[in-house]
């Protein structure tokens, strides 16, 4: 069912303060979208209005097709994973699933077992008599999402559930996250600040910014043909320079600096126009003298930073900076200080009009 | 995150009011209502004139109680520092162990009743007590008078009112990054100077609040010092319950109650401005 | 510096101690006047408190009175302080200043006033009257104790039982009251104390009809320092001292009780 969850026009303003500006969005039921950002970029206020703890200043929500913008946060079905979990500390994790159900008034033998079943799910058989207090992180994280679920709810909104975990835990409870959304089918909006978390999670990446949305896109979308500046700088890494098209039917463009480039296939875009070009810096090469089929340029090397299996270089070509990523090995023919040349084939170059 | 999940309030809404009201109402009633029928009291009975005030600031049995009672506060205050200011610094620096016990006698202290310490003191400093046995023991004939004296009442106000500068001072003197005296101590400073220069004014604020609290406190004891002291060495609570009760002078009893009142809230003022009346309990 | 401070230390604690404690031997003394050390020792004064309608009745008055104020103070209190906590509103700094106002203001001015004011209402001497007062000199320290639980409190526990169905009554009940629970229960007793502890205005509006215990044992100590004071002081410092020792052995106890070994499994 396309178009399950509707935002239209929603707009949150606080006194001469926007929050959220014009955001319309449709998710496909099932799918996993990610609201990704900076703090501050309106991707919890939007969240925070589509659970009902605030209300939109203009625009509406449709579930289902129907609106819940009236709908009290109780009335809307929605289960939501807090960065916090906030479970309630007085009730043990089987009693925190049961909670829904009990409001929900079903029988308390009934729900309990329906509640273990769901822990189950969550991979804690066993673990229902504990208090909060009583778990770990992970397993706190595991119970919240439990009691997201059990009421199959309509909606599951997460909002940065997995910041407050360790490295390793958090990507197992990425995949395990993954796992269990996708066994319920469960439509879900997933709040993160991490871009990796986004782009391993997602069916589709929404990106936020200053109250606005910036593009909506599947992961590999949105790192290889961002569509705005902010996009490509926000997620990995990037090369932008600035440049102006000489050549719209030919595909070339010209920085004051670097000189003519060409750039990959794109529609045809009007002489004289101003642009900005992404280059990602794995898809530079590195080399003493320049290599025939490619654009090259001068770099003075100022600094290297090897990682081991990869290296980062960063340099000037003129007076724009310039990071280029390479296999650590690879980087013992040059050093800092030096100067060498960089190279990219045309179709690494991607055009970004706004 | 950003843009805060507190800011859920609607900006205009009955709601606190309807829940504030009834508290307001009771307030109204039974704080407001008293406190400006001394104030009324204290211009009109028993006819309406400054002649209470004027004799309340003229007199010389007044101005001596008035006297007698800044110079008790102070001087109890300062006490209470002395006092305090040592067991604090040994409840902040003890194992663990000791220092949840001494804690424990401090808590324990603040919640027995005025009156219960008041009458310990009674048996402390009393003629047949054993202070006065020491005293015969190490060889005064004829040991002075202790009890309902300026001394015995000074004593008990200072033992009754040590626990709030002790815990203020506790408080301050927990907080204080131990890194801090240790890197002043690298810095050269040592023993009474490593005191003066870095532990003392890190510990300034907590001295201000306990002094503040038991000034304040001290200004309007009413018990201990209608216990203990010397009936002719009155504070001004005493005095107003004695002018209340042994000669139904409302009048003057308010006069005087004001005055009190009025001295009070001017440090509190001040000290509210400053930190907030809130901290002040703590 | 450190020494002089830890030897000072030692000597303010049995300062602070020796009148806490002496009250205890003083108790099972059998003079008739305070004499320390007792000449012998009985259980005669805790006899005759047991017995004495003269003291049995100012501390059945002392608890009704306390536990009334409690309540009372407890109604009052809780919802201004969910107004005062979760709510902006124009008048809100005043209104935080007024419920700490009759700390403030010394109890003889207030007893003056209630003296007064109470004897145009007919409410000395009476039970209600005590209550009434006492209730306002108990709002300070409730609302102190509770908005402090208050502020603490995460308000994504009310967020998650809305998201789960809870209406608002039903997150109030199921979920804001259990966990505010150690908040209420610490204001409750507070404001008990308070009221139990209170003396100044007691001495002056009580009367012999609502005469509290404090008032009784003021009157006593001024009056003959009849030596069952020195069994109800002792009886108090063991109710203060289990009151306030009751948490460290329950949590000494519980952290003895064998611990869920952490289980490997579930991550």
């Amino acid at each position: 069912m396309t178009n399950y969850l509707q935002l239209s026009n929603i707009t949150k303003t606080y006194g001469h303060f926007t929050a959220l500006d014009d955001v319309s969005l449709s998710v496909d039921k099932g799918e996993f979208v990610t609201f990704l950002g900076p703090s501050g970029s309106g991707k919890t206020t939007t969240l925070m209005i589509i659970a009902g703890f605030e209300k939109a200043s203009g625009g509406k929500v449709q579930v289902g097709g129907q609106s819940i913008s009236e709908l009290a946060p109780h009335e809307r079905n929605i289960g939501i994973v807090f960065q916090n979990y906030a479970l309630f500390p007085h009730k043990t994790a089987v009693e925190n699933v049961y909670f829904p159900l009990q409001m929900r008034g079903v029988s308390r033998s009934k729900g309990l077992r329906q509640a273990e079943d769901t822990l189950s799910l969550v991979g804690l058989k066993g673990f229902g008599h504990r208090h909060p207090k009583e778990l770990s992180g992970g397993q706190q994280q595991r119970v919240a999402l439990a009691r997201a679920l059990v009421f199959e709810p309509s909606l599951l909104l997460l909002d940065e559930p997995l910041g407050a975990l360790d490295k390793n835990l958090r990507e197992q409870m990425q995949i395990e996250i993954k796992r269990i959304q996708r066994s319920l089918g469960v439509t879900t909006i997933f709040v993160t600040h991490d871009q990796s978390e986004a782009m391993s999670m997602s069916d589709r990446i929404v990106v936020f910014e200053k109250g606005r949305i910036e593009q909506v896109a599947a992961p590999l979308d949105i790192y290889h043909r961002p569509q705005t500046s902010f996009v490509a700088a926000f997620i990995g890494e990037s090369n932008l320079i600035p440049a102006t098209i000489t050549s719209g039917a030919g595909r070339t463009a010209e920085n004051s600096t670097l000189g003519a480039f060409q750039y990959a296939a794109t529609d045809i875009l009007a002489d004289g126009q101003k642009v900005t070009l992404l280059i990602r810096p794995e898809h530079i090469k590195l080399s003493r003298n320049p290599i025939e089929g490619r654009k090259n340029v001068r770099m003075i090397v100022e600094t290297i930073v090897n990682y081991g299996d990869n290296a980062l270089v960063i340099g000037r070509a003129g007076d724009i900076p310039m990071r280029v990523r390479m296999l650590g090995a690879d980087v013992v023919i040059i050093r800092e200080g030096e100067e060498c040349c960089i190279s990219w084939m045309p179709e690494a170059v991607f055009v970004i009009t706004k | 995150m950003g843009i805060s999940l507190s800011k859920l309030t609607e900006k205009t809404n009955i709601w606190p009011w309807l829940l504030l009201a009834p508290l307001g109402i009771y307030m109204l009633i039974f704080f407001v209502v008293p406190l400006a029928e001394v104030a009324i009291m204290s211009f009109t009975e028993p006819k309406v004139s400054l002649a209470n005030y004027q004799k309340v600031l003229t007199g010389a049995l007044y101005q001596r109680v008035f006297l007698n009672t800044f110079v008790t506060a102070a001087f109890v205050t300062l006490c209470c520092l002395l006092v305090g200011y040592p067991l604090a610094y040994l409840m902040a620096h003890s194992k663990p162990r000791t220092a949840m016990l001494i804690l424990l006698l401090v808590t324990m202290s603040f919640w027995t009743s005025f009156l219960v310490r008041t009458y310990s003191w009674m048996v402390l400093l009393g003629n047949n007590g054993p202070l006065i046995a020491f005293l015969e023991m190490i060889g005064f004939d004829k040991p002075p008078q202790l009890l309902f004296t300026r001394f015995s009442s000074t004593l008990a106000m200072v033992h009754i009112l040590a626990p709030y500068m002790i815990m203020n001072i506790y408080t301050v003197m927990k907080k204080i990054d131990p890194a801090l005296i240790r890197s002043a101590e690298s810095l050269g400073a040592r023993g009474w100077s490593l005191f003066r220069h870095v532990y003392l004014p890190l510990t300034a604020p907590g001295i201000a609040n306990g002094s503040v609290l038991v000034f304040v406190i001290c200004l309007g004891f009413y018990v201990t010092p209608v216990l203990l002291g010397s009936p002719r060495e009155q504070m001004i609570a005493g005095l107003i319950g004695h002018q209340i009760e042994e000669f139904l002078a409302f009048g003057l009893g308010s006069a005087m109650a004001m005055i009190l009142l009025v001295v009070t809230l001017i440090i509190l003022t001040i000290y509210h401005r400053r930190f907030g009346l809130d901290k002040l309990w703590g | 510096m450190n020494t002089f401070m830890r030897w000072a230390g030692f000597i303010v604690v049995l300062f602070i101690a020796a009148p806490l404690v002496i009250v205890v031997p003083m108790s099972f003394s059998n003079a008739s006047s305070l004499q320390f050390p007792p000449p012998g020792y009985w259980l005669g004064y805790y006899r005759a408190y047991f017995t004495s309608v003269d003291w049995l009745i100012p501390t059945w008055n002392s608890i009704l009175i306390a536990t009334a104020t409690t309540i009372l103070t407890m109604a009052l209190v809780v919802p201004a302080t969910f107004a005062l906590v979760r709510h902006k509103f124009r008048g809100k700094g005043f209104a935080d200043l007024m419920m700490l106002m009759p700390m403030a203001v010394p109890h003889i001015v207030m007893a003056v006033g209630y003296y007064s004011y109470f004897g145009d209402l007919g409410l000395v001497h009476s039970h209600l009257g005590v209550i009434l007062a006492h209730t306002c000199l108990s709002v300070p320290i409730a609302f102190l104790v509770l908005s402090a639980n208050l502020k603490g409190f995460d308000r994504n526990f009310e967020r998650a039982a809305q998201s789960l169905g809870a209406s608002p009554a039903k997150t109030f009940l199921h979920v804001t009251l259990p966990i505010l629970r150690p908040g209420l229960v610490i204001s409750s007793l507070f404001a008990f104390i308070q009221s139990f502890d209170e003396t100044v205005v007691a001495i002056f509006i009580s009367g012999r009809d609502a005469e509290t215990l404090p008032r009784k044992m003021f009157d006593s100590i001024r009056q003959e320092a009849d030596p069952v004071i020195a069994v109800i002081s002792t009886l108090l410092f063991f109710v203060v001292l289990l009151g306030i020792a009751a948490p460290y052995f329950a949590s000494a106890l519980r952290s003895r009780a064998p611990k869920p070994s952490r289980p490997a499994a579930a991550h």
